[in-house]
């Protein structure tokens, strides 16, 4: 029997490098005594990732069409697939690249890399699952690596209470997803997303059943993606893990929530989409507010980055409940320009920590003229963040706020304005808080007592963050073919 | 001659490659401040050599240039000057240059600042040339970044806050404002055969907009547009803003800023919106009077002569907006002389602050007083810059008053005489200022001997300035030719509106 390689083409590659990672490290260790371990399987886990995120760009770039899994139809190719596993590939390249420095000091770096390499598999298992078994099995792939990614310094107690709180918050919220997946296959009679949108219509029976696990479904998703009210793990969890698994948390396994709730969404329970627009029109305003207001508090910049990633995790979730072909690839625009944004703030953070700059906030008071460049990528990212143009994380709030303005003008629709009108705000009120690190970094003086000479920072973490800021300004300036490629995505989703 | 040069382009391109070279010079201050004030010089050439070529007769655009930029949006990069904004232009232009003189003696962070200074101009003058609203938007958000670091960096003691205030307010006035242009790319799209962000194009279509549609996104951009101004009672970012601001900064914020508001609602409300432009006439006219009067009366309370300005400034945009109110040819080429007349005027006044509080140590007018016996050639230019700003007949700023007011009495009558009383209070802030400042007894502030006259790099561009604000009083058609058929085309759509 023909198995259709492509399909699996970049987890296989992924899963591969992931076994060989830890046996490339024990071969060095063992032979070659002088040569950098941490170094060595850095480079290769990168090379695998580049050869799968090699795939999956010609598979965007020649805009080919869907290819299924041919045996039993659980996983498909397609142009929303490969986009999204682009960004994963992306993500998963600049974390190892940083990785290298930031925890060359630590016991296990073998293992780290393959489980940043497994923890990515899952993501791409999600990205391309047509069936919630494969999706469930990809989120509990990165979930158990990601356990094990935030408690790698185990001697470090915040990082381990920060990964039992993780490992608790996520064995509970897998728990509501498999509940409320076997009541929605008790009705629909299939896991498949087809199979369930066809099953669920506003006619079918057991409307409460369907009602509730909707809910559950939301809920086991909603603490993934930390939507409010179920993300009060996330500043914690993003406080205590090792920052450039944070950088992944936030910009990778978090936009693959937003893909199953795509997928269970706006495929499996689409017709009955007025029963739940409001619903989630909602928890996306309460999301972004409570994210902004809680972020404006901080003084420690991880937690502030959280929270600004709550704020964020409610613009994109607008595209939920407008629910059009030109939303969804906003949707996707947005967590394209997230991914890059957030991630290589982190990075920065991760980057800073290496040369003894601490996370209070107080401590970037005058960097800029102790380690330019990371100011100025800082300035960058944040104002990116903000939506100032011409910075990718204008273009995509543009295209992202325009959606429900578009959809406002169908009859019974009106009531979207707000969501982008209480987007508009919230816009505005997040200005604060990272106008204020801008100031304090190129406008304050230094704290009393720092040292005043020039940081050397690891130039392997200075080429991922400037591969970040490189986007950001390049998505910015000229988005087409990126907003083009958002576009194939979504035409692709509701194909 | 100019027929193949993107003169435009060129325009915004060379401030712009002018502040890359600028931030790269790093510790070297001299050199940066030369190369700043060569890539201001070059604009202002090139706005010159456009005035002289622009056709007076057509009042359409000219010198289009047109680039698809994103084309799944119906984004592209569009610029092109008809009569109103090549005026802008030339005071962007003229402004940027004089501006980067005039701080020939900052030596904090010199790089930085004169590169900021750069991009500032190159905001300014993409809203002035951009006929496509995307790109607008990015070079009116542009701005803001620029100035706030101006401000937090530069500034004086409570930089801090005037300058947060500054860009968050803004800047939600800009967001605001977005969404009416997210509004009228919908609502244009299915009249249009592709969607798309050119200005021209949407207004095209602007006579299926409903009327409850034009009235809901012009009162968004109008609120946007009106804080940029500012007008009562969203103004209160400017006294701060001015007071915190270094000399330069405050030049270029109410001498450009400030007229990226009044240009965006003739620009952009008026033409695409007609009819939501007559129904907010009354609007208009509440809030032109209203700041007019309020900023004047504020002038004669303060004792800070740098806000004093601040608050002229707010009066004297309030007579832009009245012009604009109107809606008629002759109110709105006042209106947009005023705004070149107010940006010539109010640069010496900031300049004059500038120095004052620099070469003198306080602006506290109270404590001042004599200027005239120990800065005589200072004194003359304040006398000329207050002279000018309460419309002394000869000067650019009579005509421009004279003619708003001229264009009131036509379309409202009698109303004109609350406006009018400002005159009569502007000219008594200004005589006190006088008394207070320049002549009098000495004040031990001033009675000292390190305070020196004007410097070359100070009095080069008061001499500009005052020479200009003579010369465009005597002649004003000078600009009044270039405004006209251009304000005629437009009106002509205005009035079909009603």
């Amino acid at each position: 029997m023909m198995i259709d390689i492509e399909v699996y083409r970049p987890e296989v590659i992924l899963a591969l490098f992931a076994l060989i990672v830890p046996g490339v490290g024990l071969l060095v260790r063992r032979y070659f005594k002088d040569v950098s371990v941490s170094k060595v399987c850095a480079a290769f886990a990168l090379l695998g990732v580049f050869l799968a995120f090699f795939d999956a760009f010609m598979f965007v770039w020649n805009n080919s069409a869907g290819v299924y899994e041919p045996v039993s139809g659980l996983l498909k190719l397609d142009q929303f697939s490969a986009l999204f596993m682009m960004i994963f590939l992306a993500v998963a390249f600049y974390v190892i690249l940083a990785s290298a420095r930031f925890i060359q000091e630590d016991k296990h770096q073998p293992e780290f890399y393959a489980l940043i390499l497994l923890a990515t598999v899952g993501m791409l298992v999600v990205a391309s699952s047509t069936d919630l078994i494969t999706l469930f099995i990809g989120i509990e792939m990165t979930s158990i690596s990601s356990y094990a990614l935030v408690a790698f310094r185990k001697r470090d107690a915040k990082g381990a209470e920060a990964a039992v709180k993780y490992f608790i918050i996520g064995g509970l919220s897998s728990g509501l997803t498999l509940f409320g997946i076997s009541l929605l296959y008790g009705v629909a009679h299939t896991t498949s997303f087809v199979g369930i949108g066809q099953a669920v219509t506003m006619n079918s029976p057991m409307q409460s059943v369907i009602f509730l696990a909707l809910v559950l479904v939301v809920a086991g998703f909603g603490f993934k993606v930390a939507i409010a009210p179920f993300h009060m793990w996330a500043p914690d969890v993003y406080e205590g893990a090792p920052t450039t698994v944070t950088a992944m948390l936030a910009a990778g396994s978090k936009k693959m929530g937003f893909v199953a709730l795509f997928k269970v969404l706006l495929i499996g329970l689409f017709a009955i989409k007025s029963n739940w627009d409001v619903l989630i029109g909602i928890v996306a305003i309460v999301t972004m507010t409570v994210g902004n207001l809680s972020a404006i508090q901080q003084t420690n910049i991880k937690r502030m980055l959280a929270y600004s990633s709550i704020a964020q995790a409610g613009y994109i979730l607008i595209a939920i409940p407008v629910g059009t072909q030109y939303a969804l690839a906003a949707g996707i625009m947005q967590i394209m320009t997230h991914a890059f944004m957030k991630g290589g703030a982190f990075l920065i953070v991760a980057t800073l920590a290496t040369v003894a700059i601490g996370e209070s906030i107080n401590s970037y008071k005058g960097l800029s003229k102790r380690a330019p460049f990371m100011a100025f990528g800082m300035a960058v990212l944040l104002f990116s963040l903000a939506g100032i143009p011409p910075l990718a994380g204008f273009f995509s709030k543009f295209v992202l706020f325009s959606s429900p303005i578009q959809q406002a003008s169908v009859p019974g629709s009106e009531w979207m304005i707000w969501l982008a009108i209480a987007a508009i705000i919230n816009s505005a009120i997040s200005l604060y808080y990272y106008v204020r690190i801008v100031k304090y970094m190129y406008v304050d003086d230094a704290e009393e007592g720092t040292p005043t000479e020039k940081l050397k920072v690891p130039l392997s973490m200075t080429a991922a963050v400037a591969i970040c800021v490189f986007m950001v300004i390049i998505i910015g300036v000229w988005p087409d073919p990126f907003f083009t490629a958002a576009q194939h995505a979504a035409a692709a989703f509701f194909a | 001659m100019l027929e193949n040069v993107p003169i435009l382009t060129l325009l915004i391109l060379v401030p712009l490659i002018g502040a890359i070279i600028s931030f790269s010079l790093g510790k070297h201050s001299k050199a940066s401040k030369i190369v700043a004030l060569v890539f201001s010089a070059v604009p202002l050439a090139l706005s010159v050599l456009l005035l002289s070529e622009f056709s007076l007769t057509v009042g359409t655009f000219q010198y289009v240039e047109n680039f698809t930029w994103i084309s799944s949006l119906g984004i592209s990069y569009k610029v092109g000057v008809d009569g109103i904004s090549i005026a802008m232009v030339f005071l962007t232009a003229l402004l940027s240059f004089l501006a980067v003189l005039f701080s020939w003696d900052v030596e904090e962070r010199t790089h930085q600042y004169m590169g900021l200074m750069l991009i500032l101009e190159v905001g300014v003058m993409g809203v002035f040339t951009s006929m496509d609203y995307f790109l607008f938007y990015i070079f009116w958000e542009v701005v803001l970044i620029p100035m706030y670091f101006l401000i937090a960096v530069w500034g004086g003691p409570r930089r801090s806050y005037a300058s947060i205030k500054f860009f968050i307010y803004t800047h939600i006035a800009s967001l605001v404002m977005l969404l009416g242009i997210l509004a009228l790319y919908f609502e244009a799209a299915p009249h249009l055969a592709h969607a798309t962000f050119d200005m021209q194009a949407i207004a095209t279509v602007s006579g299926s907009f409903g009327q409850l549609f034009q009235i809901v996104v012009f009162g968004a951009l109008f609120f946007g547009f009106i804080v940029k101004m500012p007008m009562v009672p969203f103004h209160t970012w400017l006294p701060d803003a001015h007071v915190e601001a270094p000399t330069a900064g405050s030049v270029l914020l109410a001498g450009l800023l400030l007229k990226m508001g009044s240009y965006g609602i003739i620009r952009i409300c008026l033409p695409t919106l007609p009819y939501g432009a007559n129904q907010y006439q009354i609007v208009m006219v509440i809030i032109a009077i209203v700041s007019i009067l309020y900023g004047a009366i504020m002038c004669l309370a303060q004792k800070d002569l740098k806000k004093m300005i601040a608050y002229s400034s707010i009066s004297h945009m309030g007579i832009v907006m009245l012009g604009i109110a109107t809606l008629g040819q002759l109110g709105i080429a006042a209106a947009v002389f005023q705004m070149f007349a107010h940006g010539l005027i109010t640069a010496v006044l900031f300049m004059m602050a500038g120095i004052v509080g620099h070469h003198v140590g306080t602006r506290n007018m109270p404590r001042l007083g004599g200027l005239a016996a120990k800065m005589p050639y200072a004194a003359v230019f304040m006398m000329i810059g207050f002279m000018a700003s309460l419309g002394l007949p000869g000067m650019v700023g009579f005509l421009a008053e004279f003619s708003v007011f001229t264009a009131t009495f036509d379309s409202f009558g009698w109303l004109l005489l609350l406006p009018i009383i400002s005159v009569a209070i502007t000219a008594a802030y200004y005589i006190w200022a006088m008394q207070k400042t320049l002549f009098g007894p000495l004040t031990k502030e001033v009675d000292v001997d390190h305070i020196h006259d004007l410097s070359w790099f100070e009095t080069a561009p008061l001499v500009v300035l005052t020479g200009l604000i003579v010369l465009f009083g005597m002649l004003p058609s000078l600009i009044f030719d270039y405004i006209t058929p251009s304000v005629k085309i437009l009106t002509a759509v205005v009035v079909g509106g009603a």
